[in-house]
């Protein structure tokens, strides 16, 4: 692999947090007072990683998991205990300013934007903090606002906003100076279907079309499975997952579901290879099938064949249900195939 | 640190004070009431003596000295708990992930707030003294000029003196207690309320080991010509020494915190 292409190297990255506790109630704190118990949490626990140029990756796990972390510490907010990180073949907590001015950030539950002006001057304060000139500023706002209808906001303050309209804001902000690399940290946190949609659609786009790096985490799977390619799952400062979306599924997934609806009840689906009946409700049932030794299409014919039905579905199981399966079994760390992350 | 973006900083932290007109108001009248409390009680002090000057101030230089340290002091208006508020909610993250220093950032907000304050308060504090005390000001271009040059030295002092107590902020996050403290100490030992000529000896070596009578006490003796234009010079060398001593603790400071510092709230 050459080395122009990678936008971010992470080698044993840690993080440890010195968290002092007091005590429960008033005699509790009092103690706290002469005697503290210190301790240290472990929130980034030498994780490595490879990110190349051009990949769009999800980057996942838990409350506490130590995503935010990690993106504070790649965007030179946090200066990590032990460890190196590169962006852009820059050490982001050694020169931070350098860093930033390669970088976009989205903090979802933040704003970059200055409360008290409108849009429009928080933009041209980015544009000065950049050293954006001034006809490129003005051809990419106008990309921005052709993606993320920014012209009727451009001159509200940013309080008046809504929540999504301050997020396509923001997501503009971070991208005025058309940076190599993006951070998202739970940018569609609070936003309704259409809001995310609109969101998804440009972020797609500006991963195509100006092929910016883009990583990206987030609580809702279907951003993940409608925009990452790849996905890196953490749990408790560990890397537990790092592969192709597609492959997590299709090694974790060893089922699925297939819900059937006859005319009238009373139906029982028995004999069929493969196949076991998971629930029975009036003149619906649900099914679990093999899908590693039967295939789908045999499944469904000698069901269609056998009964009449009115209607049949085949429910992916979404990656949501997957992760969530990986949270609560705690499935030992999967290494992907080296091939499926070279893709 | 590029002028110009220094500039629309501190333009962008004016106007953000200029919508808290009503803060304002109460700000002329409470720094008015300073100014007549100190003068009061001057002319009450200096009635029960019969001599007529004391620790080298007559009667009007020493009003004179109260209006004037007022006036630069409420110049020097800054929030000195930006720093501490930003930690407190996390927000710092988001001036952290600017390609611009921290440090200047900071300057430029507090200038803008100061500018106002100067405007706002100061001038029309100064307009009023004016007219109801016995002030005298000596005149000259020169001594003008040398008084704008200190106190722009004096500023910075007060500036990188919030700074420091602002990093603080990173090691124990709760900073309050510190910054009244650091506000009791900076009143006093910088002669805000009684000229350093005044204070007890056994005081004035740690009065002299410490930046703080640069920051208001010798900008104001300038103006009010108790100090000869010769000697105005070598107050601006100390102060230029100060702040190179201070920037530089700035500096370790904010290379230590760094690493200190935990992001509130996510």
């Amino acid at each position: 692999m050459q080395q122009g292409n990678i936008a971010i190297e992470v080698k044993g990255l840690s993080k440890d947090f010195d968290v002092s506790e007091s005590g429960k109630g008033f005699s509790g704190k009092l103690k706290a007072l002469f005697h503290r118990r210190r301790k240290i949490i472990t929130a980034v626990d030498a994780i490595d990683f490879e990110i190349n140029r051009g990949e769009f990756v999800g980057y996942v796990g838990e409350n506490g998991a130590g995503k935010s972390t990690t993106i504070k510490m790649l965007t030179g907010i946090l200066v990590p205990t032990s460890g190196s990180a590169e962006v852009n073949g820059i050490i982001p907590f050694k020169e931070r300013k350098k860093n930033a001015a390669k970088i976009g950030v989205v903090f979802g539950q933040r704003t970059q934007l200055w409360w008290d002006l409108p849009v429009r001057e928080s933009f041209d304060l980015l544009r000065v903090i950049f050293r954006v000139s001034q006809p490129d500023f003005n051809s990419q706002i106008k990309k921005l606002d052709k993606a993320l209808g920014l012209d009727p906001l451009m001159n509200m303050p940013v309080r008046k906003l809504s929540l999504g309209q301050r997020m396509r804001c923001d997501i503009a902000a971070s991208l005025i100076h058309n940076p190599p690399v993006l951070f998202l940290d739970e940018p569609t946190i609070g936003l309704d279907v259409l809001a995310k949609e609109s969101i998804r659609n440009f972020l797609t786009e500006i991963n195509r079309d100006e092929g910016t790096t883009i990583i990206l985490t987030t609580h809702d799977m279907n951003d993940i499975e409608q925009l990452c390619k790849r996905l890196i799952i953490l749990e408790e400062g560990k890397i537990m997952y790092d592969g192709e979306t597609e492959l997590l599924k299709q090694k974790f997934i060893h089922e699925k579901v297939i819900e059937v609806e006859f005319h009238d009840d009373g139906n029982v689906i028995q004999g069929i290879p493969g196949v076991t009946v998971v629930r029975e409700q009036g003149c619906k049932t649900w099914l679990t099938f093999d899908n590693d030794n039967y295939g789908i299409g045999d499944v469904i014919g000698t069901i269609a064949s056998r009964y009449e039905i009115k209607d049949i579905s085949v429910n992916e199981p979404s990656v949501e249900s997957i992760i969530r399966n990986i949270y609560n079994t705690r499935v030992t760390r999967a290494t992907p195939s080296e091939e499926s992350r070279n893709k | 640190m590029n002028p110009k973006l220094f500039l629309k900083f501190v333009s962008v932290s004016f106007q953000k004070q200029v919508t808290y007109r009503f803060d304002c108001f109460v700000g002329i009248v409470n720094g008015f009431l300073y100014v007549f409390i100190f003068t009061s009680l001057w002319k009450a002090l200096y009635s029960q003596f019969d001599t007529t000057m004391h620790n080298g101030y007559t009667l009007t230089a020493i009003v004179t000295y109260a209006v004037l340290v007022m006036a630069v002091r409420i110049s020097f208006t800054m929030d000195d708990s930006i720093i501490y508020r930003k930690v407190m909610d996390g927000s710092i993250a988001m001036e952290l992930i600017r390609p611009t220093s921290f440090f200047f950032m900071n300057l430029a907000e507090n200038v803008g707030h100061s500018l106002f304050h100067m405007m706002a308060r100061t001038v029309p504090i100064v307009m009023i003294s004016v007219f109801l005390f016995d002030i005298y000001i000596p005149f000259e271009v020169q001594r003008l000029l040398i008084f704008i040059v200190s106190c722009i030295a004096g500023y910075i002092l007060v500036s990188m003196m919030n700074f420091i107590a602002g990093l603080l902020a990173f090691w124990f996050i709760e900073i309050f207690p510190f910054l009244l403290f650091k506000y009791a100490f900076y009143t006093f030992f910088s002669g805000g309320i009684v000229p350093i000529d005044f204070f007890p000896e056994f005081l004035k070596p740690l009065v002299n080991l410490l930046p703080f009578q640069y920051m208001l006490y010798y900008p104001t003796t300038i103006l009010i010509g108790r100090a000869s234009l010769v000697e105005a010079q070598s107050i601006i060398m100390a102060q230029l020494i100060w702040i190179v001593i201070m920037g530089a603790i700035c500096c370790l400071m904010w290379g230590a915190g760094k690493k200190k510092l935990i992001i509130q709230g996510g």
